[in-house]
């Protein structure tokens, strides 16, 4: 194939040569042999008219249906690097359209994260730049060093993974129930995911923020703690009820604990302790009464 | 054609494809539906009643999403208060919320094949076909790639019908599908349902009388949480025969008047005086006179 | 509603697709469905497969628009496209091979006498060299000369092992040139070939 540049109209063959009518249509129903296919082929590849009067001669409900299949896949959203990043972890690519509907897995919520971790950490070592050091003492065991991280990062954590199962932060809600696919397991994809993409920002700030050097680690276990008890406990109340009273058995303890200046005991070995024995036991209620969990609709 | 219910009668066929008995259901202290028998069969049904009336529980509970507090359900034979049966009439469901929501950032087919995908269709070509399908049926091919929030009512509503036909469903449960179509999308939307394939069981819900009357060969009227009639929209009116009459003043006996398009009174009550012009009733007039008659007790 | 027809040319068409033009992904369609669908059908005797590869065809042409340089036609950008996503096709397809549609005899029996000299062939050198192969050795021919695989595709089309494609072409190319030189023998007038090679 001689590879030529199109500018205009294509040229029409040099010898002003087009297939007869005759031999398009036994072309297109597949009766001609294969030396006049390939002359046929060959031909059509440079003749626009010819190609033009191909579409005659075929089955044009077989080519409409196609067409809308074409055009309905190239309509549906789909970035390169996810569904590449998708594949790569052996995820199917419908796995992925579900996380997208998630709200915060997408980059608007996570922004809205770093942006309020942000915030945190720049109090932090604002905080800290500005208070005065005594020997021997840790600068952050200033309660307002680390107070804030401490309350809110888990908070965050524990926010986003709520959106995959509150209904007021998932429009998609009712449709999502009336629907065959496993709740359950749409709900542990997306907030298993949340809680993945809410650690991430959560982790690097808290390698920021000057603390001690163990305080990325232990942020996991109250964050994971916070979501356990989330899920269990929308088991038995409302999703919204369940993330609040989640929340508040953080936050609560945490502003107890800096109001008598020891906030960092919330993550230390005791607090840590108590966050095992919690997250493990919101997850075996959570496996027990995962039938519950199946979304209801609250009218 | 499927058999007709009226309230008390017993005469329903077995193979009645959805059938409900003694649903009740409160929130509260109000009873949203009171002791309701229903049957349906394949083809439209319409449910008719005023906001509050208990239309949108009923369907929710037919829908699978909402639970009753008594009562049995049986829908194809399945039990919904069975997991495993309530996912096997999923599978059969197509489902329109009263608001039904979207993220902010979908597509209208973005969004089309996230529903295609819980509705467990999961090869990526089928999600196509369907998308594409359901497109066509409800004349929006080529919106495909236009963000939801960009939409009007009208189009964001037959989107919303569009998704609920995803999966061909044996079941179509629709809370108020016409609300904010205008005359000729409404028209459209009763070719769409009468032209449906495999003759779907359909079920929709409705407080404008003259939906019923377009669009549904049975009507349910829904009142205070109870089935207050159950027939042919023809039967319907044929309540109000004698009961509805013309004139060219108001008249203080009736039960409701307001002006038609004739620029006469028309007059719903219990008896017309005597000499006055009595006018053939229609579909919202055995309507009216049952909502009054209902609102009396 | 009949669409404005698209006056553009394809490599135009291309630029545009790879903007975002849905519309002109629409109008390619148009343009190059029909005889993509058709020739893919001659090397793949499933109907589905040849569907599914035309779509992929398309979406590939959706997504990877930009590939397109600029420096060679458009069909035949297309058609490295589509015969590699039929090749993907036919891979996917669980132990079936799908040998290309070829008729048994090889018989040219419904194109008149005047269509075939139209076509230039009949009394071509290389024609009738072509027409003396065997179906196996053309078929390999095919895949590889006319259709631009690697022999590593084109067993995965003609549903043989990769040394027997290369194998089979080396036979191929020494009967045609027995065959071209037998007939330079016999007949020294000289003849209007029609049949390019690429």
């Amino acid at each position: 194939m001689t590879p030529e540049l199109f500018d205009g109209p294509e040229p029409a063959p040099s010898a002003g040569w087009h297939a007869p009518v005759t031999v398009l249509a036994s072309y297109a129903a597949g009766d001609l042999g294969n030396t006049y296919v390939w002359s046929i082929e060959a031909h059509l590849s440079d003749c626009a008219l010819c190609r033009g009067q191909l579409s005659v001669h075929t089955d044009n409900e077989r080519l409409a249906r196609n067409r809308s299949v074409v055009l309905a896949m190239a309509a549906i959203p789909g970035a390169r690097w996810p569904r590449r990043l998708a594949r790569r972890l052996g995820l199917p690519d419908h796995v992925l359209v579900l996380l997208s509907a998630t709200s915060s897995l997408r980059r608007s919520w996570l922004l809205s994260v770093v942006a309020v971790l942000g915030v945190v950490t720049g109090e932090s070592l604002l905080v800290h730049a500005l208070w005065p050091h005594h020997a021997g003492i840790a600068a952050y065991s200033e309660p307002a060093v680390l107070a804030p991280l401490l309350l809110v990062g888990p908070l965050l954590v524990l926010v986003g993974v709520a959106a995959a199962f509150v209904p007021s932060l998932d429009p998609g809600y009712r449709l999502a129930v009336a629907a065959p696919f496993s709740s359950l397991t749409l709900l542990l994809v997306r907030a298993v995911s949340a809680l993945t993409a809410a650690l991430i920002p959560l982790a690097c700030a808290a390698v920021v923020v000057p603390g001690p050097r163990w305080l990325p680690a232990a942020l996991l276990l109250p964050s994971l703690a916070l979501c356990a008890f989330a899920l269990a406990a929308a088991t038995v109340v409302g999703p919204t009820a369940a993330v609040v009273t989640s929340g508040a058995m953080w936050a609560l303890p945490v502003a107890w604990l800096t109001v008598t200046q020891s906030p960092l005991e919330s993550v230390e070995a005791h607090g840590q302790s108590l966050c095992a024995v919690v997250a493990v036991a919101a997850v075996a209620v959570v496996f027990a009464r995962r039938d519950r969990l199946e979304m209801r609709w609250a009218s | 054609m499927g058999e007709l219910i009226v309230n008390g009668s017993t005469s329903a066929r077995d193979e009645a494809a959805v059938r409900v008995g003694g649903l009740s259901r409160r929130y509260g202290e109000i009873r949203a539906l009171d002791a309701v028998d229903l049957t349906l069969d394949r083809g439209i049904t319409g449910l008719l009643g005023p906001n509050g009336a208990g239309k949108t529980t009923l369907l929710s509970i037919l829908a699978t999403v909402n639970e009753p507090d008594a009562g049995d359900i049986k829908i194809f034979g399945l039990n919904p208060k069975i997991h495993a049966e309530r996912v096997q009439i999923r599978r059969q469901l197509g489902f329109l919320p009263q608001e039904l929501g979207y993220h902010r950032h979908f597509t209208v087919a973005g969004f089309l094949d996230y529903v295609a995908i819980l509705k467990e269709i999961v090869d990526r070509r089928r999600r196509a076909e369907e998308v594409a399908r359901v497109l066509a049926t409800v004349g929006m091919e080529g919106f495909g790639r236009r963000r939801i929030r960009t939409l009007s009512g009208g189009f964001r509503q037959r989107l919303a019908i569009a998704q609920s036909l995803l999966g061909s469903p044996e079941l179509l449960v629709l809370d108020e599908p016409t609300a904010g179509l205008d005359t000729e999308q409404r028209l459209r939307f009763r070719e769409l349902l009468s032209n449906l394939p495999g003759d779907p069981v359909i079920v929709l819900s409705t407080h404008q009388a003259d939906d019923i009357a377009a669009i549904c060969p049975r009507v349910v009227v829904v009142l205070d949480g109870r089935i207050a009639f159950a027939g042919t929209p023809t039967a319907l009116a044929d309540t109000a025969a004698g009961h509805v009459w013309t004139a060219t003043q108001r008249d203080e006996r009736a039960h409701m008047s307001w002006r038609d398009g004739d620029n006469q009174w028309r007059h719903i009550g219990d008896l017309p005086p005597t000499g006055s012009v009595t006018a053939t009733p229609t579909v919202e007039d055995g309507y009216l006179l049952l909502s009054h008659a209902g609102g009396k007790r | 509603m009949t669409p404005h027809p698209d006056v553009r040319d394809d490599a135009v068409l291309l630029r545009a697709v790879a903007r975002g033009d849905e519309d002109a992904l629409a109008t390619l369609y148009d343009r190059h469905a029909a005889w993509l669908t058709i020739r893919l059908s001659r090397r793949c005797g499933r109907p589905d497969v040849v569907d599914h590869a035309v779509q992929d065809t398309f979406l590939a042409v959706w997504r990877d628009a930009r590939a397109y340089r600029g420096d060679g036609s458009v069909p035949a950008f297309i058609w490295g496209i589509g015969i590699r996503r039929l090749i993907d096709g036919i891979r996917r397809e669980s132990a079936t091979t799908h040998p290309p549609r070829m008729r048994a005899a090889d018989a040219d029996v419904v194109v008149s006498a005047e269509d075939q000299v139209l076509v230039g062939l009949e009394h071509g050198d290389l024609g009738q060299a072509l027409a003396q192969l065997s179906p196996e050795l053309r078929a390999a021919l095919e895949a590889t000369v006319l259709d631009g695989l690697t022999c590593a595709e084109a067993g995965v089309l003609l549903g043989i092992a990769e040394g027997t494609v290369k194998s089979r072409c080396s036979r191929a190319r020494i009967a045609l040139r027995a065959a071209l030189a037998e007939q330079t023998r016999s007949a020294p007038t000289p003849r209007r070939q029609a049949w390019e090679s690429p």
